[in-house]
C-alpha cells in the first residue's frame, strides 16, 4: 500500500502535501468523517433556523425562540469550521505517520447541546408557569 | 490518471486479498457520504426557498455541485480535496450567517402566511 494515488509528487507540492501519501482508505475515512460532521452542522443550522422562524412564540416570552435558535445556528457554524480544521490536522498526521489528534467535537457538541437543552426546558417551564 | 488503488471495475471479481478489494468499497462509502451531504444541502436549500428564494436557489445549485464533487472521490490530490472540503465549510458558514439574519429580521421582512 505504498502507491501514490493522484499522480502528484509530494515533494513538489505545498507544505500541507509533505510527508507520504497515506493508504487511500485512511484518506477516504477521514473525508467521510468530515462529511458526517458537515451534515451534523447543517442539521444544527436548519434546526436553529426552524426554531427561530417556524416555532410559535413562547407565551409571555417572545424572545424565547431566539435564545434557543441562535446558539444552535452558531454551534452549527462552529462544528463546520472545527471539522474542517480537524480533517486537515488528521490528514497531516496521516501523511507523517503520526498518531491522529483526538477530536474535540464530541465534547463540544455534547456540552453545547446539554446547555441548549436545559435552556429550552427552562423556557418551556417558565412560559407554562407564566412568570415574566 | 488512474490511481492504482481503489479501482474495482464493475462486473469484475473482487481481488482475493481484502486489502486490495476494500479501497473500492471505501471509495463507494465516501461517494455515498458525499451524496448524503448533497441531499442535506438540497433539503436546506428547499427550506430556504420559503424565506429567501434567491438564497435557496443558490444552495440548491450548490447541492448539485456537492453531488458532482462526490463523484470525484479519490481522483484528486490533497490540495484539490482540501479545496472541495473547504467549499462545504464556507457554504455552511455562509448559510449560518443567512440563518442568523433571517432568525432576527425574518418575521419583519417575510410574512409567514
Amino acid at each position: 500500500m505504498t502507491d501514490q494515488p493522484g499522480g502528484r509528487d509530494p515533494a513538489t507540492t505545498s507544505t500541507d502535501d509533505d510527508g507520504t501519501e497515506p493508504d487511500a482508505r485512511y484518506t477516504f475515512a477521514n473525508e467521510r468523517t468530515f462529511l458526517a460532521w458537515s451534515r451534523t452542522s447543517l442539521a444544527l443550522v436548519v434546526g436553529g433556523l426552524a426554531i427561530a422562524q417556524l416555532l410559535p412564540p413562547f407565551p409571555g416570552i417572545p424572545w424565547g425562540r431566539h435564545v434557543i435558535g441562535t446558539p444552535l445556528i452558531l454551534l452549527g457554524c462552529a462544528v463546520s469550521v472545527i471539522s474542517y480544521l480537524e480533517w486537515k490536522a488528521s490528514q497531516r498526521a496521516l501523511r507523517h505517520g503520526q498518531p491522529l489528534p483526538r477530536s474535540r467535537l464530541p465534547q463540544i457538541l455534547a456540552i453545547a447541546i446539554t446547555v441548549i437543552g436545559l435552556i429550552a426546558a427552562a423556557l418551556a417551564l417558565l412560559s407554562a408557569v407564566g412568570v415574566p | 490518471m488512474s490511481p492504482p488503488t481503489g479501482k474495482t471495475p464493475a462486473g469484475e471479481e473482487p481481488a482475493d486479498d481484502i486489502e486490495y478489494a476494500d479501497p473500492g468499497l471505501a471509495r463507494e462509502r465516501t461517494e455515498l457520504a458525499w451524496t448524503r451531504t448533497a441531499i442535506a444541502f438540497a433539503a436546506l436549500g428547499a427550506a430556504l426557498l420559503k424565506f429567501r428564494p434567491v438564497v435557496g436557489l443558490l444552495v440548491l445549485v450548490l447541492s448539485a455541485v456537492v453531488w458532482r464533487l462526490g463523484r470525484l472521490s479519490g481522483t484528486a490530490s490533497t490540495a484539490d480535496l482540501r479545496a472541495r472540503l473547504l467549499l462545504i465549510t464556507v457554504t455552511t458558514v455562509a448559510v449560518s450567517v443567512v440563518a442568523l439574519v433571517l432568525s432576527f429580521l425574518g418575521p419583519g421582512i417575510v410574512s409567514l402566511r
